[in-house]
């Protein structure tokens, strides 16, 4: 493997008390939240291996609330998530998936939002220092690392899809860092997730939503500051 | 630009190609990875720092009391010792300064990973105390500082892409352990200018760290983690101490970073904070996690 980014390394910058447990938790939900794009009706969260052990002692379920409450995982405010979700009405089912599975890092959580009539799962693994791969959406394989901004794309399986969608970032002055397209195992649809440098323009994701073969777009902002 | 390095060796030789220093090279890697400029690279550099320095100066006014009562102002407590038995104000500074850091981690506050939450004090606790003691005109802005700063990434860089900087994977060699490799690489930079220095440094440092479990009681990062930033912090003052004499590491750093990759991987995952061994399943550790488990009813909650 190359060696990671500075900041990477040298970060994030987070609220105590573990950067597995508490900021890679709150940095997967708050994209979890993101790609979703609404406050959820109902969110269930399942902490996997090393998380199920020790979630309660790190807060593990605050890190959580505050990402799926939109708060940015710097935010001093992460202390408070717990009342700030009651006032907010947002309810979670935390639950422990006690048993190892090989195939997982240690650290996953698995998040699953639903809410007017749509339903949003993510894998995530918290793989230190607070650094985060978003795994699975919805059951299509990803590796999103939230360090960029991201333009998620789910697309009927069909060519020129991804062409279109890059050109129209690219017309938007938008620099794209990477676009990997993954199917479903239907085979019938795929999931493009682009990550580009800065913030893509709304405009240009109206542009990709308007794509015929678009079924849906979102834009997930970076967790980095 | 060339970014990718994969160790040491592969990075000196970019340096060396390249021109600049090692840690102006860093900041320019960093530039490019990120669509940044350098000055605004060293502006991040610059407000990590400082959020340090505030977690530092929280950790002695306000002494940090966890929720679980096993952080109890340990830095209050080393900050109010009148006639320390070891009489050198580096040390003492840097002890007491990665435990006032990683208390305000423990109990909620805001820090920065270094390279983890559970080891955030080490690094920052090291610069300061050599800023306070030897530099006083040092500050979050001086290039100086910003500059150990990126060799203590550098450092902690080679030993994420050789093994791993998460104690889940690879156990506290790869949390406290890193960050005081990170350190004393940072401080042996500081002291020589050498980048060879520092990486002579940090592989003396981690060869002393090589092992080190992850079992943290009741799975919080506390025990053994506040106490341990002040024992790595010292770990690290004496790797610097071998470097300044001209104690070279007998196996090379890359070397020992691959071994410190391969221990981890020999480890049992109940010494990989799972807290299923070790501290953790001592009768104190169990206790501990049974009071968490009933929602800490001792607890006087604020
Ligand atoms: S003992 Fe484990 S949790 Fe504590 S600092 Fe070390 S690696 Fe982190």
């Amino acid at each position: 493997m190359s060696a990671p980014a500075l900041f990477d390394v040298i970060g994030p910058v987070m609220i105590g008390p573990s950067s597995s447990h508490t900021a890679g938790v709150a940095r997967i939900c708050f994209l979890a939240r993101k790609a979703f794009g609404e406050r959820p009706e109902k969110a269930r969260v399942a902490f996997h291996g090393s998380l199920a052990a020790t979630w309660r002692g790190h807060g593990s379920d605050k890190a959580a609330l505050a990402g799926l409450l939109g708060l940015h995982p710097e935010d001093e405010r992460l202390s408070f998530a717990r009342e700030l979700a009651d006032r907010e009405g947002l309810v979670v089912d935390f639950v422990e998936v006690r048993e190892s599975d090989p195939g997982l890092h240690p650290n996953t959580l698995r998040v699953e939002l639903e809410g007017g009539g749509r339903k949003l799962s993510i894998t995530g693994s918290s793989i230190g220092g607070g650094a985060v791969r978003v795994e699975n959406v919805n059951g299509f394989p990803a590796s999103i690392s939230g360090e960029l901004d991201a333009v998620l794309v789910r697309h009927r399986d069909r060519p020129g899809v991804i062409a279109g969608v890059t050109g129209i970032l690219a017309a938007a002055g938008v620099n794209i860092a990477t676009a990997a397209s993954r199917r479903n195992q239907k085979g019938d649809e795929a999931l493009l997730v682009v990550e580009v440098d800065g913030v893509p323009p709304g405009a240009a994701l109206e542009a990709i939503k308007a794509l015929g073969e678009v079924l849906a777009a979102v834009h997930l902002p970076s967790v980095v500051s | 630009m060339r970014t990718s390095f994969s160790s040491a060796a592969e990075l000196l030789a970019l340096v060396a190609a390249d021109g600049r220093s090692l840690p102006e090279w860093m900041v320019a890697r960093e530039a490019f990875l990120t669509g940044r400029d350098g000055a605004a690279v060293r502006d991040e550099i610059a407000r990590r720092l400082s959020i340090t320095r505030t977690a530092l100066a929280r950790g002695f006014k306000e002494p940090q009391r966890s929720v679980s009562g096993l952080t109890d102002g340990a830095a209050a407590k080393l900050h109010a010792l009148a006639e320390p038995p070891v009489r050198d104000e580096l040390w003492n500074r840097a002890l007491a300064y990665a435990v006032a850091i990683n208390e305000v981690s423990a109990c909620g506050g805001r820090i920065v990973a270094f390279p983890t939450a559970g080891s955030s004090g080490i690094v920052p606790g090291l610069l300061w105390a050599w800023r306070d003691e030897r530099e006083g005109d040092l500050t979050a802005s001086s290039p100086r500082l910003q500059d150990a700063v990126a060799v203590a990434g550098a450092i902690g860089a080679v030993i994420a892409a050789r093994a791993t900087l998460s104690g889940a994977a690879g156990g506290c060699q790869a949390e406290c352990g890193a960050a005081a490799a990170m350190g004393s690489g940072a401080l042996a930079w500081l002291a020589s200018g050498d980048p060879d220095r520092a990486f002579n440094a940090a592989a003396l440092s981690l060869k002393n760290s090589l092992g080190l479990a992850c079992d943290p009681v009741a799975g919080l990062v506390e025990v053994p983690c506040v106490k341990r930033n002040a024992f790595l912090a010292g770990n690290a003052l004496v790797a610097l101490t071998l470097d300044s004499a001209g104690v070279r590491s007998a196996v090379p750093f890359d070397e020992v970073v691959s071994a410190m990759k391969a221990i981890g991987d020999m480890m049992s995952p109940q010494l990989k904070e799972s807290a299923e061994g070790g501290l953790a399943m001592t009768p104190t550790g169990l206790r501990a996690k049974a009071a968490m488990e009933a929602g800490f009813p001792d607890a006087s909650r604020s």
